[in-house]
């Protein structure tokens, strides 16, 4: 950063337009009229464990390559039961640093859990019944560098692990810089007869490209910066590139296959610290990752060679996808691979994987949203992944001069560059493009908040049912007992259960004076067709499905009370005393 | 559950010998490494702490990880740098037994230790050296009784119950090891090998026999679920916890790769270490003799890529056609924002491509031509190559990862198996084997006819759809030839023979008899089990194929070891040959410098230019002078064996007329030199 004269008057321009929020300010209830830059996420999750004592912890979990520390909290109501011993929901975002309002949405939806207890009944039995685990932002580096640094509205979604990204020995020597010192990193073009671009007619702050046959007008040079390191490429050995969410070891592949994968899975500081994080919670069922943009809520798998998930997961992802795209209008619910690209290593991919949790991406923001268009998948494949289309673009220049006066975008301005002569610099700013402007941010985190709140709703609530008790003999009786699944998400994932990931729940009948003569499941009650387990009848192995129930029958041999117990690593415990007569 | 029980069957199928090896061996109790002796983990420890305290001036010891056992992974670092964390000379990186079942790895990690200390390579490259990669499981070779098992002691629910390591294995007749418990049941799928009452077999209904016992690992149904040494100890097996193949779900592979903390230490260890230009692992498969395979599908190839239905459009693309790399490439380049340099790693990411699973033709090269020249070195010596081949390496293993990962000459060696047994000659056998096959014309082939091409295909176990008449009409047709069958023959399975032993297991029966004294299979006898009955307990003794007795170590080590050291003086050395400086007009001159990779091996491996890990070496120009064409830092990328690559730029000369030409490499030396450009015309 050689302009540090133009990268300071940047922060502070950017953080007068952005309307952060000074530390001392940041009370709770907690607003959403504004962004919070890293030290002001860490001072909210401080805010709401000192507002919410009882219900919260909040814990550094590890600390960046940069020495910042990673925050989580930690949502339990203790008066309903230990964390570990109810359905895990957690919450996570801003794994690419620039992906910011991933975080507002996790101290959102704190906020509105902790606000609305005992307020409102659903919001009461979510909380009693979950165990809540969020980490808002994860790359706290990245979100460090987005707001304190100019940036596209790209940039600094890696991990600062220094790469040689053009070879030259050197280590992130070639950054972009701010050349005309308004807080983004924006776009340089310069005039040029054989250039490949030409004035938009519609618009002349767009550029289409030539027709074959027409001479062109504009070169278009990329980036603004220097050529700091004089081999004649500008920017192109800026921080990393080591991507945080292709670096989880679930179907990890190199950086050969998987650009941005770090040499080995968990070679990064918040992958790893996250990954413990988890393991020691091993009742976490439910995963929503936040990122920008495109309005998706995604799942797996990652890439085609995996497979398809087994239908039983499928059924529940469905209901829950479906449901979110109600929920957040005009977001769709999208297989990873198939709808988008297939990406190795990637978290979902873990927590799926090796959590054994139903996990979405959330993919927040549409620029469709600023001007209430929809998601047109025609328009969308005229203009691949990479391109442009002014159409759109034209649409967007318009809500920035109409609805937020010019604030998102910047207008081309002459700039006399070391290398290249004259040129204009201008384009979208660093808080645009993928980022709601502040005044729809309470929609956009109440709706998506929302949409976890829905699955929380769905975790798995089991109930024991003794059904049937009879005296086949002098002291012999056959049991009938029952576990019930009201919700939607199964006691554990299919998935989990064929790979052999933990041992499913188990089912046990004790009692001092009895003896299991016989146990198992009841496949046909009609019929009384039992599948009984040959050795140790007393413990059965089960997984109890979403909307549905699972019946076994016991040949209880003996007199006086005895206990039933269920225990599950996602669905807690729970024991009912019963007695044979 | 059968196969289950029949896994932990093979685990455990490990027996005597006990008094054999822990009388040489175990019961070792100084840390000393003379003589003939395996060393336990803390022994191993102690003696890398001793050659570190006899050595402070080029040693180092490394704590690399403690593993879920609580052994310390300690490292001996031998060099001329050791006291500097940057090293200016290449490393070579050893790591001894990543499988923990093979002792004998370790004693040679300990061997090379100190051979590189007396020799000139501890003053020309640094050694890193870690004689125990997975001590907990190397560990159990000094245990009573005797395991082999490579897991470490990480716990695991194997059967998935409500319990941890719940039901592990015992010795249950008290001869010190484990080994199989055999019970007489018609429902049996194991029978005794007619002529050979130590061993059993799987009846083969089809041949008309029929099983007689059910067979068991020994010991007893601890936690009475019905199984038997389900749920032994452990754990994670270290050398399949490596990135490259790793299997996600296996029972012993661990959650991910690197889930286990020996396996991340060595990861990170070998990225913050770039001087590091070779691996060598000691242990269960020999690269230095049997060059790593190929013929696994799965490699993407690159240059006939098919660009699925969703992006073909987008890009101009037909889905029914392939296209290379570098088409692929053109192709999106124009689509991505300016500034965005498309490169095979986008294109592989977005097509998930997956990673190349098969060694580069171009090091089969180098393999193949040390793999010769190995043999020879060891036939000059007079040791016997007559041996069963080594392992092949396994997904997930430490040297699979640092060839596919490194990207850097990646070799391994074992020390020993049991020699190969020789059948005595049948007066009537065809007279041809595979090796003489592999020299034949197709015309020598015809012409030893129908009958003895008949014979010979039966003694070779080739199916039966083979007869000498299709063959013969290949051969006639040129659809195959001799060294073609060869070739094929040679992937098969080797045949059982006609008592259905084959012949590793005569090998060992042989090697039982004549040197181990009938010490490699425990008789079997009856013992009166708690649930099962009467039953026998008996069968082979553990580590008797891949542990010599250790009176042979010195012979085994002083042989095969030094290669090691012979390997390493091959690794790649960047030297500039020449430098030239052309007078263009005015101050304008083009200087050009030959860099010459003097060394045998390649600066990196073929692979390793194709995953662009190793870092390139940068040659760069520093004086009074402005760089017109070319780059003041430009990288080699590559740079074959005794190979020379010429770089040209032109510069202008702004005041004195010397430039410094460095090339700078972490881990291939490197070289600079100065070049006056006065008075060149």
């Amino acid at each position: 950063m050689r302009y540090l004269k133009e990268l300071l008057l940047g922060i502070i321009i950017c953080s007068t337009a952005i309307a952060t929020a000074k530390a001392q300010d940041i009370e709770v209830p907690l607003r959403f009229d504004h962004y919070y830059d890293y030290g002001q996420v860490v001072e909210a999750v401080k805010a709401l464990n000192k507002a919410y004592p009882d219900m919260t912890d909040i814990e550094v979990i590890g600390t960046s390559e940069e020495g910042r520390e990673i925050w989580s909290l930690t949502l339990n109501n203790p008066q309903t039961g230990e964390a570990l011993q109810k359905p895990g929901v957690y919450v996570d975002g801003n794994i690419h640093g620039n992906e910011i309002q991933a975080a507002e949405v996790n101290l959102y939806l704190i906020n509105y859990l902790l606000e609305n207890y005992g307020e409102l009944e659903k919001v009461t039995e979510m909380v009693d019944r979950n165990a809540f685990y969020f980490i808002p932002s994860i790359n706290v580096d990245g979100r460090y560098h987005f707001f304190n640094d100019a940036n596209t509205p790209s940039t600094n979604r890696g991990l600062r692990i220094p790469k040689d990204d053009d070879r030259d020995g050197l280590y992130d020597e070639d950054f972009p810089e701010d050349l005309n010192g308004d807080g983004s990193i924006t776009q340089m073009r310069k005039k040029d007869p054989f250039g490949e671009w030409k004035t938009d007619p519609e618009d002349p702050r767009l550029l289409v490209r030539v027709e074959p046959g027409e001479m062109g007008e504009w070169t278009i040079l990329g980036q603004e910066g220097i050529d700091n390191d004089g081999d004649g490429r500008i920017n192109e050995d800026s921080e990393g590139y080591v991507d945080p969410n292709r670096n989880w070891g679930s179907n990890w592949a190199p950086p050969y296959v998987q650009r941005g994968a770090g040499n080995y899975p968990y070679s990064g500081n918040v992958t790893k610290a996250v990954t413990r994080f988890m393991m020691d919670r091993p009742n976490i069922i439910m995963v929503f990752a936040f990122h920008n943009n495109g309005g998706m809520f995604l799942r797996g798998p990652g890439t085609k060679s995996e497979g398809p998930l087994n239908a039983q997961d499928i059924s529940v992802y469905d209901v829950l996808g479906e449901n979110a795209e109600k929920i957040v209008p005009g977001y769709r619910y999208l297989i990873s691979w198939k709808d988008l690209y297939s990406t190795y290593g990637d978290f979902t991919e873990f927590t799926y994987n090796q959590v054994g949790a139903f996990s979405f991406v959330g993919e927040l923001f549409m620029e469709e949203s600023e001007t209430y268009t929809a998601h047109d998948e025609e328009e969308a494949e005229a203009a691949p992944g990479f391109g442009t289309n002014n159409a759109r673009q034209r649409e967007r220049l318009e809500f920035n001069d109409h609805v937020v006066q010019g604030s998102l975008y910047h207008e081309w301005e002459t700039y006399d560059h070391p290398k290249y002569g004259e040129v204009e610099i201008g384009g979208w700013t660093k808080m645009s493009s993928r980022l709601p402007h502040p005044f729809m941010l309470q929609d956009l985190v109440h709706r998506n908040a929302s949409a976890v709140m829905f699955a929380a709703s769905q975790t798995p609530d089991i109930k024991i049912q003794m059904y049937e008790s009879s005296k086949i003999d002098n002291n012999l009786y056959q049991v009938r007992v029952r576990l019930v699944n009201k919700n939607t998400i199964p006691t554990m994932t299919y998935h989990s259960v064929k790979n052999k990931l933990f041992p499913q729940d188990q089912l046990t009948v004790s009692g001092r004076n009895i003896k299991v003569v016989a146990g198992g499941k009841l496949t046909n009650v009609y019929n009384n067709t039992v599948d009984y387990k040959e050795h140790k009848p007393e413990i059965q192995f089960l997984r109890v499905p979403g909307s549905g129930l699972v019946e076994y029958q016991f040949l209880i041999e003996g007199s006086g009370s005895f206990s039933i117990q269920y225990k599950s690593r996602k669905a807690g415990n729970l024991v009912q005393e019963y007695s044979l007569h | 559950m059968d196969s289950k029980n029949s896994r932990i069957l093979f685990c455990g199928m490990l027996a005597l010998g006990i008094l054999f090896f822990s009388l040489s061996g175990a019961i070792a109790q100084t840390a000393s490494t003379n003589g003939n002796e395996y060393h336990t983990p803390s022994q191993v420890n102690d003696i890398l702490r001793d050659i570190h305290d006899a050595n402070g001036n080029n040693t180092k010891i490394h704590e690399l990880a403690e593993s879920p056992g609580g052994h310390q992974l300690l490292m001996i670092e031998i060099g001329p740098e050791v006291h500097s964390s940057k090293k200016t000379k290449p490393a070579i990186f050893v790591v001894g037994n990543m499988e923990g079942t093979i002792p004998v790895s370790t004693e040679a990690a300990l061997y090379l230790a100190n051979e590189v200390l007396v020799s000139e390579a501890s003053s020309s490259k640094t050694w890193y050296i870690l004689p125990n990669g997975n001590p907990d499981a190397a560990a159990n070779y000094f245990n009573s009784p005797l395991i082999q098992d490579s897991r470490n002691d990480r716990p695991h629910n194997d059967d998935m119950d409500e319990q941890e390591d719940e039901d592990g294995w015992e010795d249950l007749n008290g001869d010190g090891m484990i080994t199989q418990m055999r019970v007489k049941d018609p429902t049996g799928a194991w029978m005794v090998i007619e002529g050979e009452p130590l061993l059993m077999k799987r009846a083969d209904r089809s041949k008309g026999e029929k099983g007689m016992y059910k067979l068991y690992s020994e010991g007893i149904d601890n936690d009475e679920d019905g199984q038997y040494n389900e749920d032994s100890d452990g754990g994670v097996n270290v050398n399949r916890n490596f990135p490259h193949l790793f299997k996600d779900f296996t029972e012993t592979g661990g959650a991910w790769p690197g889930s286990t903390p020996e396996v991340y230490a060595i990861l990170e260890f070998a990225y913050a270490h770039p001087e590091i230009a070779m691996t060598y692992s000691l242990g269960a498969t020999n690269f230095s003799m049997v060059p790593p395979k190929g013929g696994r599908q799965g490699s993407a190839d690159y240059s006939q890529l098919e660009i699925p239905e969703s992006f073909a459009e987008q890009l101009g693309a037909d889905p029914n056609k392939t296209y290379s790399m570098e088409e692929v490439i053109e192709m999106v380049q124009p689509l991505a924002p300016p500034g965005f340099e498309i490169t095979e790693s986008v294109v592989a990411s977005f097509l998930g491509l997956g990673a190349v699973v098969n060694p580069m033709d171009a090091d089969l090269k180098f393999y193949k031509e040390l793999s010769d020249q190995y043999k020879e070195y060891l036939e000059e010596k007079d040791f016997s190559t007559e041996r069963l081949d080594p392992e092949p390496a396994k997904d997930g293993s430490f040297e699979l990862w640092s060839y596919y990962h490194l990207g850097i000459p990646t070799f391994s060696m074992d020390f020993w198996t049991l020699p190969e047994f020789k059948e005595e000659k049948k007066e009537e056998g065809s007279g041809i084997t595979i090796e003489k096959l592999e020299e034949m014309s197709s015309e020598d082939f015809l012409e030893l006819g129908e009958e003895k091409i008949t014979l010979f295909l039966k003694e070779s176990g080739a199916p039966e759809r083979f007869s000498a008449k299709m063959v013969i009409g290949m051969v006639e047709g040129g659809q195959v030839t001799p060294a073609r069958m060869a070739a094929m023959m040679k992937q098969m399975p080797k045949p059982p023979s006609a008592e259905g032993v084959d012949p590793d297991d005569k090998a060992l029966l042989a090697f039982n008899k004549n040197v181990l004294n009938g010490k490699g299979y425990a008789e079997w006898e009856a013992y009166d089990h708690p649930a099962l009955g009467e039953v026998e307990i008996g069968g082979e003794a553990p580590y008797v194929r891949n542990t010599p007795p250790a009176s042979m170590l010195d012979s085994l080590l002083s042989v095969q070891v030094p290669w090691v050291l012979e390997v390493a003086s091959k690794i790649a050395k960047l030297e500039i040959l020449k430098t030239s400086a052309t007078h263009k007009g005015n101050d304008v001159y083009e200087v050009s410098v030959w860099v010459e990779n003097t060394a045998y091996l390649p600066f990196p491996t073929a692979m390793g230019e194709k995953n662009q890990n190793p870092k390139p070496a940068i040659i760069t120009l520093t004086g009074d002078i402005e760089v017109l064409s070319g780059k003041t830092r430009t990288a080699i990328n590559s740079l074959g064996g005794l190979q020379v690559k010429k770089y040209s730029w032109i510069v202008r000369i702004t005041e004195s007329d010397e430039i410094e030409i460095n090339v700078d490499s972490a881990h291939a030396w490197g070289d600079r030199t100065e070049l006056k450009v006065g008075g060149a015309q």
